[in-house]
């Protein structure tokens, strides 16, 4: 069975009903987990969140959006970018994946190291837990200490204390230069990889660096490659980063569009299981937040892998 | 009482036990002046054993508690109202440091400042800078989640701890570490993080240490009116630069700042100067500080000069961050604000609070950090006058709601503690501070740890209801 509220006054009687039913729910958005891991959530109903899409409020001058939990990442990115921004995540999967499965699930993406993660991007949340209550935490500005802070214990708790409606986050304006390449290193050069180490630390940083699986390297159509390269920033930094690059072997320039395709074949798969929350405090957590335990109840020791 | 002093005694030595009046008096406030609660004893433990000791103690004897840091906090938070003060400036060991991880562990009274210049040797620095940095410690900035000017670019407090030792009220010791993506959980030192001691006690915080940049450039961008300096805030941002700190000071701070001790050489004259500074690489800064520039006198800077060196940089830093203590020469105290405005309603949400302050006849000086539309509108004023403390307290709620209402926050970065209870309820609505008010009961099921602060308690329902939920 799948139910599907329409606002949060339903999703809230939903949530009333599964608490005194003690129905398990399986939270889904929009719905691009794959299919054959699903079964790492133990429920028979299925809560679809997909009608709480679209973008709430974007002040482009405030370098803040906020939108509702099923709006994908691909509607965000248009919106954003027709005003030179974007929302720092680029995360992992595809990105007909929802805003909410990626904080639901902290997932991060190549650019993590220089532009953050998820719980460095979100600035405010709105959910309703498992007790019918719908809060929030946060709120739309960049910097926020009012309260006991929610968001972060919503980001990465995988739909395990409620569902996320809406979700604020900060974004970043897009950088003057943003140029990708491909690096070829011989496997084992010790040296090369050095030396690409110490480009990852140092002032020169690029914006996202990924070592190449072979099996990756051929799906992208780079057999041989050894790394994926992206430089962001003013002519000057990259123009230096660029040639900081080149001593660590040979390159070629690519398409900036080769990072949503490396994205969608999720190469940094994440798992969880019910371990994942079982420590003391954290189940403290759970009985506060979902006290029927009828919210993404996880399999103990199968994984359930991507977001949905 | 004085059984429970016997036994705090024995624990950290009579020295660090205090019991008498007047030793407490100097315990009886933090940094904002005009609330004072006197704790029933204070205990200061010398090491991390005793400080789970002096806890678990605390807890055998049913005593509520307010951890302190070095008691710079803006908010009242670390005020104790006949409850035990617990002092953690006594744990000031640096316990590690590792260049190659980038990552320190210390003791929560180790100073912030004193944590940079330890970490300097290894052109490292920890990168959070409040400007009590000199006094104020780690376990403070990790219980405040603190800010600093340079946090627009580098980030909270929250950012940059990556675990802590925690003694929970219940004398339950757990570890918190910021969850990776290869094992998820929940983000338990994300709560962790900036809940006003209302969690427990960090015995030890492991912290990311950030490279000293390459390079730094300082600019002071002076200003005939306020709402240039405002728009130029927003067009810096909008173009795309991201400062390592943007700072606006007003008339009022210019001056207060120009006639102390700690005179940095502002335009005395100028209705608003921005403090601009740029960091990173060598390569591509001049670019960034030609825009800063353009962008400054585009808005109609009179003059955007540049430190000529280390030494004009610290002397126009100086100034921006003992600006509250020069305000201390105007009168004998001063009300602190702490609000954030979303950042293109600045210019805007400037001239209402101006309006405010003359409707109430005070003096308003504001010095925040533009960058990130955080705002400090501090009051100067005398609290022995009735009439004078009256409207300096209406203005400053009309500031609160304004910010309210344009979409803004009622802290920032100083924590609501007890002198934004009220606020709260403007904030959030009753689900939300009941929600709050859930996750310190995982923490701190008994309301041990500063009880009475942050969430004002008559918000939270009680749950106990729940079976097993103690369990």
């Amino acid at each position: 069975m799948t139910l599907q509220p329409a606002n949060t006054g339903e999703l809230q009687t939903i949530a009333h009903d599964a608490r005194a039913r003690s129905t398990p729910l399986r939270l889904v958005s929009r719905g691009t987990w794959p299919a054959g891991v699903t079964g790492g959530v133990v429920a028979s109903t299925s809560l679809d969140l997909s009608l709480f899409t679209g973008i709430v409020e974007y002040v482009p001058g405030d370098l803040t959006l906020t939108a509702g939990s099923a709006t994908t990442i691909s509607e965000i990115d248009a919106a954003t970018a027709a005003h030179n921004q974007w929302c720092p995540l680029l995360p992992w999967g595809d990105d007909g994946g929802s805003l909410g499965a990626t904080f639901a699930t902290a997932t991060t993406g190549p650019c993590a190291r220089s532009l953050g993660t998820p719980r460095d991007v979100a600035i405010g949340v709105q959910f309703v837990d498992g007790t019918g209550a719908l809060a929030r935490g946060g709120g739309r500005v960049v910097k926020n200490v009012a309260g006991f802070d929610l968001t972060r214990l919503m980001v990465g708790s995988w739909g395990t204390l409620g569902a996320i409606t809406e979700i604020s986050i900060r974004l970043r304006a897009r950088p003057v230069v943003d140029e990708s390449w491909t690096l070829y290193f011989t496997p084992g050069d010790i040296a090369a990889q050095s030396r690409l180490a110490a480009l990852r630390r140092g002032p020169l940083a690029p914006l996202a660096s990924e070592i190449l699986t072979t099996a990756h390297a051929a799906a992208l159509g780079f057999p041989r490659a050894s790394a994926l390269i992206r430089l962001g920033g003013n002519t000057a930094f990259v123009a230096a980063a660029r040639a900081a690059m080149r001593e660590i072997g040979r390159t070629e320039p690519c398409d900036t569009t080769v990072w949503s395709r490396y994205r969608a074949l999720d190469p940094h798969p994440r798992a969880v299981t019910a371990n994942a929350f079982a420590d003391p405090l954290s189940r403290r957590i759970k009985m506060l937040f979902d006290p029927a335990h009828v919210w993404n109840r996880f399999e103990c020791g199968t994984g359930a892998e991507g977001k949905s | 009482m004085p059984e429970l002093a016997t036994t705090l005694s024995h624990i950290v030595g009579t020295r660090y036990c205090l019991t008498r009046a007047t030793e407490l008096l100097a315990y009886a406030t933090d940094a904002l002046p005009g609330n004072r609660r006197r704790p029933r004893l204070a205990v200061m433990p010398g090491t991390r054993d005793e400080t789970v000791a002096v806890v678990r103690a605390l807890y055998a004897a049913g005593m509520p508690f307010v951890p302190r840091g070095a008691g710079t906090g803006l908010s009242g938070g670390a005020l104790a109202d006949n409850v035990v003060l617990l002092g953690l400036q006594r744990l000031r060991q640096i316990i590690t440091i590792d260049p190659e991880s980038r990552t320190a562990t210390v003791e929560p009274g180790v100073v912030n400042a004193a944590l940079s210049k330890a970490a300097l040797p290894f052109g490292l620095h920890y990168a959070p800078d409040p400007s009590s940095q000199t006094a104020c410690t780690i376990g403070g900035n990790l219980a405040e989640n603190a800010g600093g000017p340079h946090c627009l670019k580098y980030g909270v407090t929250l950012n940059h701890v990556l675990a802590a030792t925690v003694v929970l009220p219940n004398g339950e010791i757990v570890s918190l570490t910021a969850p990776s993506e290869e094992t998820p959980a929940y983000d338990l030192l994300g709560a962790f993080v900036g809940s006003e001691g209302c969690f427990g006690v960090a015995i030890d915080i492991t912290v990311r240490l950030t490279p000293n940049p390459e390079h730094v450039h300082t600019m002071l961008a002076d200003f005939s009116s306020i709402d240039d300096a405002a728009r130029a805030t927003s067009a810096i941002i909008a173009a795309g630069i991201l400062p390592a700190a943007l700072e606006l000071m007003d008339a009022a701070t210019i001056q207060a700042v120009e006639s102390s001790i700690y005179a940095a050489g502002y335009p005395i004259d100028a209705a608003a100067v921005l403090l601009v500074e740029v960091d990173g690489a060598a390569d591509g800064l001049d670019d960034d500080v030609e825009a800063v520039v353009r962008i400054c006198r585009a808005c109609g800077a009179r003059m955007v000069r540049s430190a000529s060196d280390a030494i004009e940089r610290g002397r126009l830093w100086q100034g921006r961050k003992k600006a509250f203590g020069a305000m201390g020469r105007l009168a004998p105290h001063l009300a602190v604000q702490d609000a954030v405005v979303p950042r293109s309603q600045l210019a805007p949400i400037l001239a209402r609070m101006a309006e405010i302050g003359t409707r109430h006849n005070v003096r308003i000086c504001n010095v925040f950090h533009a960058g990130d539309g955080n705002l400090h509108p501090n009051i100067p004023y005398d609290a022995g006058n009735a009439d004078e403390s009256a409207r300096v307290h209406a203005a400053m709620s009309e500031i609160m709601e304004l910010c309210i209402s344009v979409g803004g926050t009622i802290t920032g970065e100083h924590g609501v503690g007890s002198d934004k209870l009220a606020y709260m309820e403007r904030m959030f609505p009753g689900d939300s501070l009941d929600a709050m008010c859930r996750l310190r009961d995982a923490f701190d099921p008994e309301r041990r740890a500063n009880p009475g602060k942050v969430v004002p308690s008559h918000r939270c329902k009680e749950w106990h209801a729940a079976p097993g939920a103690h369990t």
